[in-house]
């Protein structure tokens, strides 16, 4: 009988009710694998309601290798609360681990306890978390922190990071929460590791290579957030709205001190008003949103498009429309910031594809709205937003502002504001400077600035021209190809979060030895032409995965390269699977499906 | 229509995957539980000993892949310990507290290790034998070519020191009135067989009665058992294997009647008609004797839990095997026994 080895690759769900400490469980567990050097990819799920109601999941992925993406199974599952981690017994692979709780305070009928779910394949794990947490905290609020320590126990995994993570964590309470969550994580760890270990999930202790630097656990808000910091934002106004309400609660925290302006404003047209208006200043200034916000501040993009203002719009879509799906993810707002807004109003949009890609579009979209003087978009969403990530900061800040180019203008002669330049981006000037006093306005102007309908031709010319130069902006992936070089079978086209199950999807097609190759777009407005072009000439088969029902990224590639596009289109308010996108590449690939080589298939077999 | 019947059993070794699977082959519809304490799905005990022989991976040992039990729609219940049977409601309560119901139940939960009673408070010092768990303890916790030191020396605690034997370790045996067991020999007949466990580099000590056991802290060999003229045997673990005790505690209030086991009728239903029992738990009642008795062995319990299934399903046979009880030694100076069938 093949033993079927994880390696260090491994998923733990932890699943209860709001108010359980789920998520802060997760957060513990996620921390402490980071500091231990362990690749980390985890996402959270809770539901809109308030405290005691709802499922709360927090997934978390360790790894020692590169991982794009969260696993479709689950290595092991831990129930804080039996009614909402039924449904999810099926999620934990075979010869995995269910952690639970045996000693329930109220009796439940045939059915009610989660060990009446886990197959004979799954490893059940039952132990008295309500007992234990009651007799090392004389509570049962510290379940959560018993089950990790458990976990902690059973897989070998220290107890010294988990220590001090704990104490971060609680570091603004008293110093008997601290002591007793450390009781707790102790009571739990010592249960654990007493237990004989039946799972085959193995965790080893290899740590990645890193750049010298530590690595940084961020979640893609977390990344936007301190992008901005290093990119030095002076503005900031926003109103908040899931899932972006938590890039201005970091900024609130972390601008003032640095002498940045924050304000919070009474809704998300005075947010982008503001913010415009301090970008006009100069300001390095910013908001975020998510597409309701956006829908409201459409209007006021198209100003900062006319009046060439530099600003970044962080936007972090959920399902929509309307109130729609306000803490399940989408890809759904695609056109609104590519299009949305009255007239020709072309803007940059960046869609960073995973955490890292977050810091880092964050940190050079203040540099691309400068260059290029008009607002930029950084598309993001919940997925993305509330994923954590191991991220390695660059040793040296290279978002800071670079000194602007000092304007003249000769003697006598009027600033041209709006002149028509051989590369159609005009000297640009701030409030202040003497002599280049100008009119910023949203009417139609002329070079000077002045109101002019007979301009707007060349206007609309110079607004979308100057952008064209965007995909070589240096030092930004505006797309990449990963996997065969050359002529392939399937070309997966991604873009924002989905791209990390892209990814994965395309190593494990080329396992089965499925020609695949794979391309993320990262600049979605000007799209990057030629490379897709490319891209397009070497693959016989294009498959295009994203979370919205319209397949909003295809229509967009499509209308703009004229060529058909298999779309994998999906609207259920949860990531993408790696399963559902490998289905269609190798129905795609057109490869007899007895020649294929399901990796992993001769492992499983007992 | 009818709803299908619930066949609750208690108990996942050899009687109750006999009954579980039989019970499926006659009825389609049925609904069928298996609780039981274990971590693992069915595996034969009686290969344990094969932990030494390399098999470390409890997949190895399973009678039938996991997914047999999703194919044959049997419901197995994992660490889940009953506490309670109510034999007038046909509940099952289980420690966690959930109740399950059922309209058969067969209770084939088998029995446990029997400690004689001066060593009871030395159980935590000795190592047990009973799961892969513990099998897997032991052979972490044994020094290679160490020594077992095994108190009585039940028919499956000869089996685990032959294989000790076998494999470099080094095995001393206490003998007792359960040594042998569950063969009934005579003194000559033992001494005999003893004889023959020495040749195979066996110590054997008789007329012994342990009273205790110690540790040593940090010092060779770490464990000790204290006999009663107050001399001492050394070696690196202790096991105790003096026969079964049943395990039917948690059948108190069942309404059923209870000796050292369940009492059963030769069609293995207890005193309540909608509970039967099989295997190591029960005592069936022998009609020329005029006694209830237990019948141990694999193959004993395997048809027991065969017959329960078939008579909770409607028909009336009666247990009436002839297995033979004979332990020898044959030409090679082999042990052989009835009790191992599997070996």
């Amino acid at each position: 009988m093949m033993m079927a080895k994880t390696g260090t690759d491994i998923q733990i769900a932890i699943c209860g009710s709001a108010g359980d400490g789920t998520i802060a469980s997760g957060d513990i567990m996620k921390r402490a694998a980071a500091a231990m050097g362990f690749n980390v990819i985890a996402f959270d799920v809770y539901p809109p309601e308030i405290r005691g109601f709802g499922k709360c999941i927090s997934r978390i992925r360790i790894s020692t290798k590169q991982t794009y993406s969260l696993k479709q199974e689950s290595d092991v599952l831990i129930s804080l609360n039996d009614g909402h981690a039924i449904p999810h017994v099926g999620e934990v692979r075979d010869f995995g681990a269910v952690i639970y709780d045996d000693s329930l305070g109220s009796q439940v009928a045939e059915g009610g306890h989660i060990s009446a779910h886990i197959s004979p394949a799954q490893i059940p794990y039952g132990f008295g978390v309500r007992q234990i947490s009651e007799l090392a905290t004389n509570s049962a609020r510290s379940r959560n922190i018993v089950v990790l320590g458990y976990a902690a126990g059973l897989f070998n995994l220290p107890s010294d990071g988990f220590h001090e993570i704990i104490r971060s964590k609680f570091a603004t309470k008293a110093q008997i929460v601290i002591d007793s969550n450390i009781k707790a994580f102790d009571a739990g760890l010592q249960v654990g590791q007493a237990v004989f270990k039946l799972d085959d999930v193995e965790v080893g202790s290899d740590s990645k290579e890193t750049n010298g630097a530590e690595a940084v656990m961020m979640t893609g808000n977390g990344a936007v957030a301190r992008g901005f910091m290093e990119a030095g934002i002076e503005s900031y106004f926003g109103y908040p709205i899931t899932p972006a309400t938590s890039i201005m609660e970091r900024l609130a925290v972390d601008m003032p001190p640095t002498g940045g302006k924050f304000l919070q404003t009474e809704d998300e047209i005075s947010a982008i008003a503001a913010t415009i208006g301090a970008g006009f200043t100069g300001s390095r200034a910013a908001t975020a949103t998510s597409g309701p916000g956006l829908a409201l501040m459409a209007e006021m993009v198209g100003l900062g498009v006319m009046a060439e203002v530099p600003v970044v719009i962080a936007v972090s879509q959920r399902g929509g429309p309307s109130t729609g799906l306000p803490t399940k993810t989408e890809q759904s707002d695609l056109n609104l910031a590519v299009f949305g807004g009255s007239g020709d109003a072309q803007r940059i949009v960046l869609a960073p594809t995973n955490v890292e890609g977050c810091y880092r579009c964050a940190g050079m979209a203040f540099d691309i709205a400068e260059t290029y003087q008009t607002p930029v978009i950084l598309l993001i969403d919940l997925y993305l937003s509330n994923r954590y990530e191991t991220v390695i900061p660059a040793k040296e800040n290279t978002f800071a502002p670079k000194p602007r180019k000092k304007v003249s203008v000769k003697k006598g002669e009027a600033f041209k504001r709006f002149e028509m330049t051989e590369n159609f981006i005009s000297p640009r000037a701030v409030p202040g400077e003497a002599g280049l006093m100008h009119t910023a306005t949203g009417l139609e102007h002329n070079e000077l600035g002045r109101p002019n309908d007979a301009v707007h031709m060349d206007m609309s010319i110079k607004r979308h021209e100057k952008l064209k130069s965007a995909v070589h902006f240096p030092g930004l992936n505006v797309s990449k190809r990963f996997g065969d070089k050359g002529p392939v079978d399937v070309g997966i086209l991604g873009w924002g979060s989905t791209f990390g199950e892209i990814l994965e999807t395309m190593y494990q097609a080329q396992a089965e030895g499925i020609s695949c190759s794979a391309m993320k777009v990262v600049m979605l407005s000007p799209l990057p032409l030629q490379s897709l072009q490319e891209f397009f000439a070497d693959c016989r088969e294009i498959l295009v995965p994203e979370l919205n029902y319209e397949g909003q990224f295809a229509n967009l590639i499509c209308g703009a390269l004229e060529k058909p596009v298999t779309r994998l289109s999906r609207a259920t308010g949860t990531p993408m699977e790696v399963q559902e996108i490998l289905a269609e590449v190798r129905r795609l690939s057109g490869q007899d499906p007895a020649q294929i080589q399901i990796a992993g298939a001769e492992g499983a077999q007992t | 229509m009818s709803a299908p019947l619930h066949y609750v059993i208690i108990g996942s070794g050899s009687a109750g995957f006999a009954a579980a699977t039989t019970l499926r082959r006659a009825d389609d519809d049925c609904r069928i539980t298996m609780i039981t304490m274990d971590g693992l799905p069915f595996y034969n005990r009686y290969d344990l000993p094969q932990v030494f022989h390399g098999r470390h991976d409890w997949r190895d040992l399973l009678a039938v892949p996991p997914a047999f039990y999703d194919t044959m729609r049997i419901k197995l219940r994992r660490r889940s310990r009953v506490v309670d049977v109510d034999g007038s409601k046909q509940l099952v309560s289980l420690a966690h507290q959930e109740t399950v119901h059922y309209d058969r139940l067969l209770v084939c939960a088998g029995g446990r290790g029997y400690l004689p009673e001066n060593l009871i408070e030395s159980a935590r010092l000795m190592h047990g034998f009973g799961s892969f768990e513990a099998a897997m303890q032991l052979y972490r916790d044994l020094p290679k070519g160490g020594t077992a030191i095994m108190i009585g020396g039940d028919m499956v605690g000869i089996d685990l020191a032959l294989t000790l034997l076998e494999t470099g370790y080094h095995v001393s045996l206490i003998t007792n009135a359960q040594t042998f067991w569950p063969h009934k020999i005579t003194p000559d007949e033992q001494s005999v067989l003893l004889r023959a466990l020495e040749a195979k580099g066996m110590t054997v000590f008789e007329d012994h009665r342990p009273v205790g056991v110690t540790r040593d802290n940090g010092g060779q060999p770490a464990s000790r058992v204290i006999l009663e003229d107050g001399s001492e045997i050394a070696g690196d673990v202790v096991m105790s294997f003096c026969g079964l005790t049943s395990s039917v505690e948690f059948m108190l209030g069942a309404d059923v009647d209870i000796e050292r086991g369940l009492l059963v009728d030769p069609e293995l239903r207890t005193s309540n008609n909608t509970i039967w029992a099989a295997g190591d738990v029960c005592q069936i009642w022998h009609d020329t004797e005029k006694a209830y008795k237990f019948f141990h062995g694999w193959e004993n319990v395997r048809v027991m839990g065969k017959l329960a299934a078939r008579n909770m399903l409607g028909e009336h046979e009666i247990f009436d095997v002839n297995i033979e009880d004979r332990i020898e030694i044959d030409a090679d100076g082999q042990l052989n026994s009835t009790f191992w069938v599997h070996r």
